[in-house]
């Protein structure tokens, strides 16, 4: 373990009862990576993230964030898969609400920055059920990246959207937290979407979701455009990869 | 825009709507009339002409006597909405604050909830006579009557609400840096609202209810004590215009209730 790892799980287990549904599961994720996360459904990985963020308590091993326990709402921001805006406040408002809770002065021009960082204009007044699904999860984007947390979780938060609407969120997103340089846990079952957006993506095999496959993905994460990023080999290569790791979880492990 | 055709739709059937209540009306009051001049007991059924002449003489000044038992009609009104207001005030503030423990405190709520269930199912004219009791004749015990009235519903809606807190909106807040109590103001009660209102209207509607029974003694000025005396002397033109005093205003408040709401709440049936 380094210093500069901002997640490190040892040894980690998650029971419900008498069901193991994680673990034991070791891994570091060091800063700035972009890590995903896939599996099967029931595979454990949201409960993985819950463990990071700090809503679970793992049964066995450790969970650190930047060196401590996690706590709920303090170093990371969370981004789950519906929007989960707050519908008695504003777009502007929910981003506000972020700011404030973290002591600082929410100011017009900051939240527009902020909204303008997800690609999104002139909705900061609008009510949020004003806005289409994908600008909402944009604004439960905005919303997680508005306070300067070095970790941002996101849970599916692109599995809710149509397939179009899918994709600009997701080369919007790797082009935001290049950006922004922010290390990234992200749960999702698709595989094409865990090789497009990770830097380093791991599959777990099915509950309870241990690691099957570690595989640091080898494209540029900036300057290049997400067609030719798809067509390249390495891409493909990844991506037959993983899914197989998917499918047939164990062969690998 | 998406509001357009409904609202080219929805005009023609809310013309209908007035129309048809129009109508009702007209039939009702024909059935009134008609009623009135075959019993020809003005005592039993008053008509609606004996009606309206009181209401002239209730609201005047005539021959040195001033509306009815020293008070003009919008007087005797006046006084039974304010002690409403008052009455149903104190009530929607005390059921708000108790609800809300209610709600987060489980040893709490297991103490209060049958104690709340309890006090709503008595008729309000039963504890009165305990207050009459307790704080005499006067203001006190009909303020106590409707304020203890007015609290039940606003206490089991907040209560109600509470529990029913979305625990992914609780969690989106908490993952956002929020404390328990910051959770609580910032989600649980403005999500808790469209609910409370609703308890609110039913606490407004209880006090409307028991207010004519706070008002049976000692209730003049009043428009139960109104109502009361003229039963007395059976003046029933009195009486079927303290109703309809009461009625109408009862339905003027209601509206103004629902007006407020759909500004206060705007996201009601959105989250």
């Amino acid at each position: 373990m380094s210093s500069a790892d901002a997640v490190v799980l040892s040894g980690v287990e998650h029971s419900y009862g008498d069901v193991t549904a994680v673990g034991p599961i070791s891994l570091s994720v060091p800063s700035g990576e972009f890590l995903v996360l896939v599996g099967a459904s029931g595979c454990g990985k949201s409960t993985l993230l819950r463990l990071i963020a700090g809503f679970e308590q793992p049964t066995a091993g450790t969970v650190l964030a930047a060196g401590v326990p996690p706590v709920p709402g303090r170093g990371a921001g969370l981004v789950f898969q519906q929007p989960r805006l707050f519908p008695w406040r504003t777009v502007g408002g929910n981003i506000a609400m972020a700011l404030r809770y973290a002591g600082q002065t929410p100011t017009t021009a900051r939240i527009e920055a902020l909204l303008e960082r997800v690609g999104l204009q002139d909705v900061a007044k609008r009510r949020t059920w004003q806005i289409s699904g994908g600008q909402q999860q944009r604004v439960a984007i905005a919303r997680a990246l508005a306070v300067d947390n070095p970790l941002l979780l996101l849970d599916e938060p692109f599995a809710a959207l149509d397939a179009l609407t899918r994709e600009r969120l997701q080369e919007d997103l790797r082009r935001v937290s290049a950006e922004t340089g922010r290390t990234c846990v992200f749960v999702t079952h698709s595989v094409d979407e865990a090789v497009f957006l990770g830097s380093r993506v791991v599959v777990l095999t099915p509950r309870p979701g241990r690691i099957a496959l570690d595989l640091p993905i080898d494209l540029p994460r900036t300057g290049i455009d997400p067609e030719e990023l798809r067509g390249r080999p390495a891409f493909a290569a990844a991506r037959t990869q993983v899914g197989a790791a998917v499918r047939h979880p164990g062969v690998f492990a | 825009m998406a509001v357009a055709p409904s609202a080219t739709l929805a005009s023609p059937r809310r013309k209908r709507r007035i129309l048809l209540r129009l109508v009702a009306l007209v039939v009702l009051y024909g059935l009134w009339e008609i009623a009135a001049r075959t019993t020809r007991n003005p005592t039993f059924i008053p008509s609606p002409g004996a009606v309206w002449h009181q209401l002239i003489v209730t609201s005047t000044v005539h021959g040195g006597i001033r509306g009815y038992s020293g008070h003009l009609l919008i007087e005797h009104l006046g006084v039974s909405l304010r002690r409403i207001l008052i009455g149903s005030a104190i009530g929607v503030a005390g059921g708000l604050v108790l609800g809300l423990i209610m709600g987060t405190v489980t040893w709490f709520r297991v103490v209060t909830e049958p104690v709340v269930t309890f006090v709503r199912a008595l008729p309000p004219l039963a504890y009165f006579s305990l207050f009459i009791i307790w704080f005499g004749i006067d203001e006190t015990p009909k303020l106590w009557l409707l304020s203890i009235a007015a609290l039940p519903p606003v206490a089991v809606a907040t209560a109600a609400a509470v529990l029913g807190a979305p625990t992914g909106l609780v969690e989106a807040a908490r993952a956002l840096g929020a404390g328990k109590w910051q959770a609580v103001r910032d989600v649980v009660l403005p999500h808790a609202l469209p609910e409370i209102f609703t308890g609110v209207r039913i606490a407004v509607g209880v006090a409307y209810s028991s207010v004519v029974a706070a008002e049976t003694i000692n209730g003049v000025p009043g428009i139960g004590g109104m109502v009361r005396d003229a039963q007395r002397y059976s003046q029933t033109d009195v009486v079927v215009l303290g109703l309809f005093a009461i009625g109408l205003s009862g339905l003027l408040i209601d509206a103004l209730l629902q007006i407020a709401e759909k500004r206060l709440i705007p996201w009601r049936g959105r989250a």
